[in-house]
């Protein structure tokens, strides 16, 4: 199946403008979605959705979510995630980003239901799009 | 230490404690008490570090004052002051750990203040040796927040300089850029698995082991997964092949571990003038051990160096893409898994790491708690 459609935003949140660049290219350069939001802290994006929550109950949101931000982290907007409603809930697909590979953080991000998969950085667009699909079929 | 010494001793005979009293209030801090809720109140108001009792008392016995002492006050030396006529209860009391030591009624004065001074030098060695671990776990803490910081700050450079690199090639550009953003990438990609490799040597040393299920048709997806890209490069094929006949539970971040160190390097040992090129992993496992196979057709290793693989910076001068701590790291985790890794190649041909380890059966009491530390 084809990512493209319109029914289907991807959410970039990452405090790093190089990763927030680079992510958007590889995105749109793979063919992957040309529909990209970026937030370069986790309030923004919290304040987005909450902003509009009639949009994020009806299409798919893929969001990337960064680990390690100051201010709000990536653990601390998945405990606000978590607290949406359900029909808002079941419409993010969440991929945590890191480029720590650390154990402890790895099981912490697995044991959010919202969580689809860890993916270290840089992005490895293959895995992305072989755990989307599996995902959204 | 300029702080004197603190000794009590509880006794019900006053003639006891006088002549304690003057045997060493010299030198200590000697206070005393007929009686045991006496004897409380000066542990709880004054500095002691030697406790005296006697044994037989009216209402509550020295080893019974010791028990009801003991949590509050643990790191006091107690020494039990009896008669010959209760040398069970003393027996006793020194093997459930209550006493260290005891002395006898008559007691000799010489003995006595060889008594205290060992108890004193007990009391400093202990407190020392508590000081000292402590100043341990604090020292280990700070090492697993330094690995943690630089497992990310060292990391996320590099891993945004992939990143990059990676976008300048999809967008295409002349060739004499393209040619450098090759180089840039291959210098990336050292960086990246160095900086990798040193994390995963700590927290292959460091961290507990994380018991769960082991499901080697998702893990061995998984490894084939994040290389698959790197595969595709040099054309590649990943096979597998599972024999695994129970489920059972291991330290399963270990075995991706090894999996992953063997998988990137069969990938970077490939022999590009072959077709196809393979990686093949193969797991053979029943209720008592699991055989885990990870063979390739690559460049193979030659003999002389074969046995030195597993060192710690060992580097095929042949074809120098590593850090040389993979295999090392990879055998590491091995040891942690009670296992043995070996290695057997023909140069030219390819090369096969066998991975050995026994299937623990006992019921797992390890409770895997997540740090907080992600949170802060």
């Amino acid at each position: 199946m084809s990512l493209i459609n319109d029914n289907i935003i991807f959410h970039l949140v990452d405090d790093n403008d190089i990763d927030i660049a680079v992510n958007t290219k590889l995105l749109q350069l793979s063919g992957i979605t040309p529909n990209i939001h970026a937030y370069n802290n986790a309030t923004r994006f919290l304040q987005a959705i909450n902003a509009n929550q009639e949009l994020y109950s009806t299409k798919t949101h893929v969001i990337l979510l960064d680990i390690m931000m100051p201010g709000m982290n990536g653990f601390e907007c998945l405990d606000e995630l978590s607290k949406l409603p359900e029909k808002i809930k079941t419409k993010l697909k969440v991929f945590m980003l890191s480029s720590s590979i650390d154990r402890n953080d790895i099981r912490l991000a697995e044991s959010y239901d919202l969580v689809q998969r860890v993916l270290e950085k840089p992005l490895d667009i293959y895995l992305l799009k072989k755990t989307l699909e599996g995902i959204l079929e | 230490m300029n702080e004197r010494i603190g000794i009590l001793y509880l006794d019900d005979e006053e003639q006891n404690l006088l002549s304690f009293q003057a045997l060493f209030r010299r030198d200590y801090d000697v206070h005393t008490a007929t009686n045991a809720p006496d004897a409380v109140q000066i542990l709880n108001s004054k500095n002691i570090q030697i406790i005296f009792s006697d044994q037989k008392m009216p209402d509550v016995s020295g080893v019974e004052f010791f028990e009801m002492i003991l949590h509050d006050y643990p790191d006091a030396v107690r020494i039990l002051i009896t008669g010959y006529a209760d040398i069970e209860a003393v027996i006793d009391a020194i093997n459930k750990g209550q006493v260290y030591r005891y002395v006898t009624k008559p007691w000799d004065a010489n003995d006595l203040k060889i008594c205290v001074e060992n108890a004193l030098e007990k009391f400093r060695r202990d407190k020392e040796l508590i000081e000292k671990n402590k100043q341990l776990g604090e020292a280990n803490a700070e090492l697993e927040k330094f690995v943690y910081s630089a497992s990310h700050d060292l990391r996320a450079p590099v891993a945004s300089i992939m990143g990059v690199v990676k976008v300048a090639k999809m967008e295409g550009t002349d060739e004499k850029s393209a040619a450098y953003f090759d180089m840039i990438e291959k210098s990336a990609n050292r960086l990246n698995e160095f900086a990798t490799n040193i994390i995963h040597y700590y927290q292959n040393n460091h961290s507990e082991e994380l018991i769960e299920e082991v499901n080697f048709e998702s893990l061995i997806d998984e490894v084939f997964d994040k290389y698959q890209h790197l595969a595709e490069n040099v054309n590649i094929t990943f096979r597998k092949d599972i024999a695994a006949n129970s489920v059972y539970r291991s330290d399963t971040y270990r075995i991706r571990m090894i999996l992953n160190n063997l998988v990137s390097n069969a990938i970077k040992f490939a022999d590009n003038k072959k077709q196809p090129c393979f990686v093949d992993v193969s797991v053979v496992q029943n209720k008592e051990k699991a055989v885990v196979r990870v063979s390739d057709n690559g460049v193979g290793i030659s003999p002389q160096i074969l046995p030195t693989v597993f060192e710690m910076f060992f580097s095929n001068t042949d074809k120098n893409v590593g850090s040389g701590v993979g295999l090392y790291i990879a055998r590491q985790a091995v040891k942690r898994l009670g296992g043995v890794i070996s290695a057997s190649s023909e140069q030219g041909k390819g090369s096969r790491f066998t991975l050995k380890y026994r299937i623990r059966h006992e019921p797992d009491q390890r409770q895997y708690h997540l740090s907080p530390r992600g949170r802060q």
